[in-house]
């Protein structure tokens, strides 16, 4: 069974938000809800040492889920492969896994009167592709793949880099790593 | 952009309010039965306690995306939620049946040991009913004002605090209705020890509530990390501050405790109000407390760009 993970790759990310558009495009969101945002950090730094980091955020599909913990209807599921998903068909939206979730990752749909996030884009997977985001990427700074096939280009760039997790401190175990080349100004 | 998006409304601060009021009241009336005796909580409000339980669960179900599906929220029992919804559920249900016990009128009134156990088990789902909204807050880890244990001692004892002035409201109202007990039809609490000195023990309990309000804040405010210490900021001068100050401290709090500690039953209520007020006050300006989330780099910039009050525009676009 595969386990998948993603790796951003921050020294590439331009901050263009093409991920942010095509997983909106990709998924029929409506105009007020974003899965991808891609934030940034900066400028830091004095003249002429002057740093910048855009940082895309998604749901980080975490080992230890607090948002599945937290649904009440059983909606909200975490595959053996590591996808954090959604059963539509089953959220009422209470929007406890939306407060549960430490990202923010999770966002309540007023129209559909139910919570949706980024599923890695599970119909895509299922059938072997990539997720949108990391399609639209041009500059490869989003890379997916299977953590425990070491042949995988994830499971490379998580070995061979400093990779860090988002609130790690919290335990939840995200399945989204980063790599920053600017870490000490991330602060 | 609407807040709706990724926060509660003001109806879950409304459920947690009348699921801690009417939880503790079921509490009180079965403890009260339990071990002090026959009648020592008025009828009136053994029923409101199990009737604004219902009320909480119904403004629970409104608050849902949607409310026609709101059965599935039982289903998964790993869910504090799914557990709260459980223990609302049998709280109605042990409620109303132990209350029906005070009109001697039904037939079963006089069977003794039944109303014993569905006291019993008033007190149990009560005390878990008066103290879940508070043990779900403390286990968000990202929400820095909610998490740890201290949000739900102050549940616990905001619960109480309302459950008695509930109590003290009922009686009064009882007793002024004093005509449909000499009927006969209800059983009278007029003589109740518990109901004469719950004003008192509100009193002290509304002076527990100040002095652990001080500490949270305080702790919070000198806590563990810059965002907590940030979100307890907006309690002391920031947009929460005028509530939580006037509202809640004052108005909820400290006028209560006055009020409480005269002797006539009128002013009992006026203060058992306004302890009641303090006590919705309180849920809601917590609830509201859980916009504060401990932010990933950049995201606070990223999410102040984003339009505010737009939300007529995007209705006539989509």
């Amino acid at each position: 069974m595969a386990r998948y993970a993603m790796v951003i790759d921050t020294r590439r990310c331009i901050g263009c938000q093409s991920c942010t558009v095509a997983c909106k495009v990709h998924n029929e969101l409506p105009v007020d809800m974003i899965y991808n945002p891609v934030t940034t950090v900066g400028p830091t730094g004095v003249f002429p040492n002057l740093h910048m980091v855009h940082i895309p955020l998604l749901c980080m599909h975490c080992e230890n889920t607090p948002c599945v913990d937290a649904c009440p209807t059983g909606a909200s599921l975490r595959r053996e492969d590591g996808i954090v998903w959604i059963d539509e068909k089953k959220c009422v939206g209470c929007k406890a896994c939306v407060m549960a979730c430490p990202y923010g990752a999770r966002i309540f749909n007023q129209e559909k009167g139910i919570v949706q996030k980024c599923d890695f884009c599970l119909d895509r997977v299922e059938k072997g592709n990539i997720p949108r985001c990391v399609q639209s990427c041009h500059q490869k700074a989003r890379i997916f793949g299977d953590l425990d096939d070491p042949n995988s280009e994830v499971a490379k760039l998580k070995n061979s880099h400093h990779t860090v997790r988002l609130l790690d401190e919290l335990g939840s175990k995200p399945s989204v790593f980063y790599i920053y080349g600017l870490e000490a100004r991330m602060k | 952009m609407s807040r709706k998006h990724d926060e509660w409304g003001w109806m879950l601060a409304a459920d947690f309010f009348f699921a801690g009021l009417g939880g503790a009241m079921l509490a009180i009336a079965g403890i009260a039965d339990l071990f002090l005796g026959d009648a020592q909580t008025s009828v009136l409000g053994n029923f409101a306690g199990a009737i604004f339980i219902a009320i909480g669960a119904g403004l629970l179900i409104l608050e849902l995306g949607r409310p026609f599906q709101a059965f599935r929220v039982f289903m998964n029992p790993k869910s504090i939620l799914t557990f709260g919804a459980w223990n609302m559920t049998f709280a109605i249900i042990a409620g109303l049946l132990f209350a029906s016990f005070g009109i001697t009128i039904l037939p079963w009134s006089g069977f003794i040991l039944v109303r014993k156990f569905l006291a019993a088990f008033c007190v149990i789902f009560g005390l878990v009913v008066a103290t879940y909204p508070g043990v779900l807050l403390a286990r968000h880890k990202a929400r820095p004002f909610w998490n740890g244990p201290g949000i739900m001692v102050l549940f616990f004892l905001s619960s109480f605090i309302t459950g008695m002035a509930g109590h003290i409201l009922s009686g009064y109202v009882i007793g002024e209705s004093s005509w449909f007990i000499a009927e006969g039809y209800i059983v009278s609490s007029f003589s109740s020890l518990v109901l004469q000195d719950l004003p008192h023990l509100t009193a002290i309990m509304l002076l527990f509530q100040l002095i652990f309000w001080a500490g949270y804040i305080w702790i919070k405010r000198s806590g563990g990390t810059e965002r907590e210490a940030e979100a307890a900021q907006r309690w002391v001068n920031g947009d929460l501050s005028a509530s939580f100050q006037l509202g809640f401290i004052l108005l909820g709090t400290i006028v209560p405790i006055v009020l409480l500690l005269f002797t006539t039953p009128a002013i009992h209520s006026v203060g058992a109000c306004l302890a009641i007020l303090g006590g919705a006050i309180m849920r809601y300006l917590v609830v509201r407390a859980g916009e504060d989330r401990t932010w990933l780099p950049g995201e606070q910039k990223y999410r102040s760009r984003l339009p505010v009050g737009d939300e007529e525009f995007l209705k006539v676009w989509k």
